[in-house]
């Protein structure tokens, strides 16, 4: 009986997933998990029947693109690890269903990516290579859901941020979930960009600047100029570090004997100390 | 060593012993390049300096001299038949151990029982069932309580049938076990057979079956012996159950499913490592406790569970004072976690320590191998440069080949070479369990790459070093290296209008205080090495005992001299300050 009505209940959340709103669909799920404690499967034990296992798997898996299409982090990381009980099951119990999961996990993987969780990123998939049915990193990196995080990830430790732009515009993006993330991304690349461009470039045209950045228009982006306090000059953006660097030199080369004074004092000072340490170490040992 | 070494050990172990990359001879027995390290760990727990093996067979006198069941046995076989015979011999050297253990359970020594455990990897090549079968018997006395062992034990070896409690003489059944009971009661004795011995006997019974490759009855047998372990609460058992775990933990992972499957034995055996260790810190069991934290982790990472791994690092201490290969392997187990979570400083410190605190001699050659390997990628992966050397030693030069041609590709920043060692050494990679830890390195390549043309010219178009990076587009040629300004990996400004790279002049290193830093930390480092070395020192027990007793003697001798004195009419005040003084 309670085994039907989740099939129902299912079924609507997956025909309509996309176009119901959160709370709708919030309220089937909770509708769904309580019909599961019913049926006392709401955690994969070794007696479950396999049915009841494979519709639990679709409720949490739901109720993880719900949440993230509601931009839920927590609900759907709860769901996350709800769910990874059930994909450390062998396929002879329940059969997997690699789409799905490698949807959810992929996801995952990007929200980690997004939240800047990098040593859980890389735990987390040192963890696939070894997944049943993922037979090596070859497939993984193939695979539309995953590769993308894990692609995503190199260029943006290598710097490659045009690649990571690319990839996030519509139509790149392996399904509609992942879009969600792009926001986030978009913001941090640009974060990214802008410090070091600080540090690279002495000026900037704004029109370049306005490319390099990825923003819409030069207004756009004065004003995210303003937001991290550089100065605009006759269709320039200087860089205030590099100015204040330069200041900062020039101040260095006049009083150059005070501030030398004062480097090479700590520096003694540290030599001193650390010869001192060196005397007393061999006090005790002679 | 190359030569000599790989005929020593004759399976399991054999393979990997030689200058040869390890696992090159045969993958096909191991499903993934993690197994190495077991192979180095196996390794390391029989490591016997070539003296001890010597030692063993000098054992023996003493012990006669206790006068205990075993010896009378061992007498026995001497006696009828002759002596020379490698079985007899086996046989003795075996027994020789029982007296070893019976002296750590009277004097409550560990030492000798780790003795008596060294000695196993000289015993475990010459082991046949025919020799553990006639041990067996003839050591445990049907009448005691570890008769069921005994049985136990026979089965394991595939001799159900063979009567415990063996005297040369009237065969006895099992059945009739009042019969034979009395009948040994008079000839034995009736001595009761230590505990210490019958698991001593296990663990011979282990090692057999792990190198005869029966490991499903091992994990059996194993299983068994644990739980006996567990019911009994003996301090000098510690080290001899801390070697049941491990023996138990390497069955579990010889069975179908193989370990990076969640199905595989090795999960489910967790919560009884669990227990132990649980059971090993309250009673202050530093061997159990370091040996089992070292399996548990070697379990995580094999299913790669590291949230878990680091979870069980954080919540346990690792005694300080564990045997010297427990520690190596910790801290190995511990660098490979870190190295997986991005800490690559810790990462690189652990596994230093881990690779000096390896034995040196061959035995544990193939976990030096793994925990170099490991090494060079986390030195790679923080912007080293390994040292040559490290390549050049002869046991090492093969096995670290593929990551010889990785350094070079990294040094020079070529991402081409870099793409096709990857390519060409894929699979070895990946057995060594390196291969995701490699893949990052690719930032690493096109940051030195970068490097190297800021070193070498003052100023280069954007096109160029996207064309010698092998770089998409000139727009990530741009953006990779602004990340690289902003990193500090070079000095050097970006001209967006005509789109080129200007390198700023270069400081001298030595006017900097990198040196001096450099140069602290050696002297830290051989500070450090000092202070443990004095640590560990040890000094004979009881030792001032016996300076005590001289300077009492010395007092009393001093006293009558006094007395002496004092009837020979000298002065009193002369000696007065002198003996209070003492």
């Amino acid at each position: 009986m309670a085994e039907r009505q989740l099939t129902q209940v299912l079924t609507q959340l997956k025909s309509q997933g996309s176009t119901l709103s959160y709370a709708d669909a919030a309220s089937l799920l909770s509708k769904a998990k309580l019909l599961l404690l019913q049926l006392n499967a709401l955690t994969p034990t070794s007696t479950t029947n396999p049915t009841l296992l494979f519709l639990a798997r679709e409720t949490y898996e739901q109720g993880a693109l719900a949440s993230i299409r509601a931009k839920n982090p927590e609900a759907f990381t709860r769901y996350v690890s709800q769910l990874s009980g059930y994909y450390e099951l062998p396929s002879s119990v329940l059969d997997p269903n690699v789409a799905e999961r490698n949807k959810v996990t992929g996801l995952y993987l990007l929200l980690l990516l997004t939240q800047a969780r990098y040593a859980e990123f890389h735990s987390e998939l040192e963890a696939l290579t070894t997944r049943e049915g993922a037979g090596g990193s070859v497939d993984i990196e193939t695979d539309p859901y995953l590769g993308y995080p894990i692609c995503l990830e190199r260029w943006l430790m290598e710097g490659s941020y045009d690649r990571v732009w690319k990839a996030m515009k519509k139509g790149e993006v392996p399904c509609e979930e992942y879009s969600v993330f792009s926001e986030i991304l978009t913001s941090q690349i640009r974060s990214e960009i802008a410090s070091s461009s600080e540090r690279a470039y002495p000026s900037l045209p704004l029109s370049s600047t306005k490319s390099l950045l990825f923003l819409d228009s030069e207004g756009a982006v004065v004003e995210f100029a303003r937001s991290r306090n550089w100065t605009i000059k006759d269709g320039h953006i200087i860089f205030p570090s590099t100015s204040s660097a330069a200041a900062g030199a020039a101040a260095a080369s006049a009083g150059e004997v005070e501030g030398g004074d004062e480097q090479a004092q700590e520096f003694s000072k540290m030599i001193i100390n650390n010869a001192l340490g060196y005397a007393r170490e061999l006090e005790t040992i002679v | 060593m190359p030569g000599k070494t790989p005929d020593k050990e004759p399976v399991e172990n054999g393979g990997y012993r030689g200058g040869k990359d390890i696992e090159m001879t045969d993958k096909d027995l191991k499903p993934k390049g993690k197994k190495s390290v077991k192979e180095g760990d196996d390794e390391m727990t029989v490591v016997v300096p070539p003296s001890k093996a010597s030692k063993q067979s000098s054992a023996p006198p003493p012990n006669d001299a206790d006068g205990d069941v075993a010896m009378d046995d061992s007498s026995k076989a001497e006696d009828g038949e002759v002596k020379v015979d490698p079985v007899v011999q086996t046989i003795n050297d075996i027994k020789s151990n029982f007296a070893l253990l019976d002296r750590a359970v009277a004097l409550f020594d560990a030492r000798f029982s780790l003795r008596a455990l060294r000695s196993i990897s000289s015993i475990r090549k010459r082991l046949t069932p025919d020799i553990l079968t006639q041990v067996i018997g003839e050591t445990i006395p049907s009448s005691s309580p570890s008769s069921h062992v005994a049985k136990q034990l026979l089965l394991a070896v595939g001799r159900p049938d063979v009567p415990v409690g063996r005297q040369p003489g009237p065969e006895m059944e099992i059945d009739s076990e009042p019969k034979s009971s009395a009948k040994n009661g008079v000839k034995k004795e009736s001595k009761e057979v230590i505990p210490e011995i019958d698991i001593f006997l296990g663990i011979l019974t282990q090692v057999f079956l792990l190198d005869t490759k029966q490991f499903q009855l091992g994990f059996e047998f194993s299983r068994y012996l644990s739980e006996r372990v567990q019911s009994l609460n003996r301090r000098t058992l510690d080290s001899l159950s801390a070697k049941v775990y491990f023996y138990y933990s390497l069955f579990s992972e010889q069975i179908a499913p193989l370990p990076p499957s969640p199905q595989s034995p090795i999960v489910s055996i967790r919560p009884t490592l669990l227990s132990a260790l649980r059971t090993a810190v309250l009673r202050k069991d530093i061997d159990t406790q370091s040996s089992v934290i070292v399996l548990l982790l070697r379990s995580y990472l094999l299913t790669s569970h590291i949230a878990q791994a680091d979870l069980l690092v954080s919540h346990t201490q690792f005694p300080e004072n564990a045997a010297n290969n427990q520690v190596a392997r910790f801290l190995y187990y511990l660098g490979r976690t870190r190295a997986i979570q991005l800490r690559y400083t810790e990462a690189h410190e652990h596994l230093t320590a881990a690779t000096r605190k390896a034995p040196s001699s061959a035995c544990a050659l193939g976990f030096s191998q793994t925990a170099t390997k490991l090494l060079l990628v986390v030195e790679l992966l923080m912007g080293d440069i390994p040292d040559r050397a490290t390549f050049r030693q002869p046991n090492m030069e093969a096995a670290l080949h593929p990551y010889f041609l990785l350094v070079q590709a990294v040094r020079v920043g070529n991402l081409e070479d870099f793409e096709t060692t990857i390519i060409d050494h894929a699979d070895t990679f990946r057995r060594d369990g390196t291969y995701s830890l490699i893949l990052r390195l690719r930032q690493n390549v096109i940051k030195t790459g970068i490097r190297m043309m800021s070193l070498s010219y003052s100023r280069i178009s954007l096109r160029d070093i996207c064309i010698r990076l092998h770089l998409g587009s000139e727009e990530s040629a741009e953006y990779i290296v602004a990340k690289a300004i902003r990193d500090g990996v070079i000095e050097a400004t970006l001209d967006r209008e005509r789109g080129f790279m200007k390198s700023k002049e270069i400081g001298d290193v030595y006017a900097t205080r990198e040196p001096g830093e450099a140069f602290h930390d050696r002297i830290r480092a051989c500070l450090a090495l000092h202070d443990e070395s004095v640590k560990a020192m040890r000094f004979p027990m009881n030792q001032h005992r016996l300076e005590l007793k001289n300077a009492q003697e010395a007092r009393e001798r001093e006293r009558e001299m006094a007395k002496e004195i004092q009837e020979g009419d000298l002065d009193e005040d002369d000696l007065g300050g002198d003996f209070e003084g003492m």
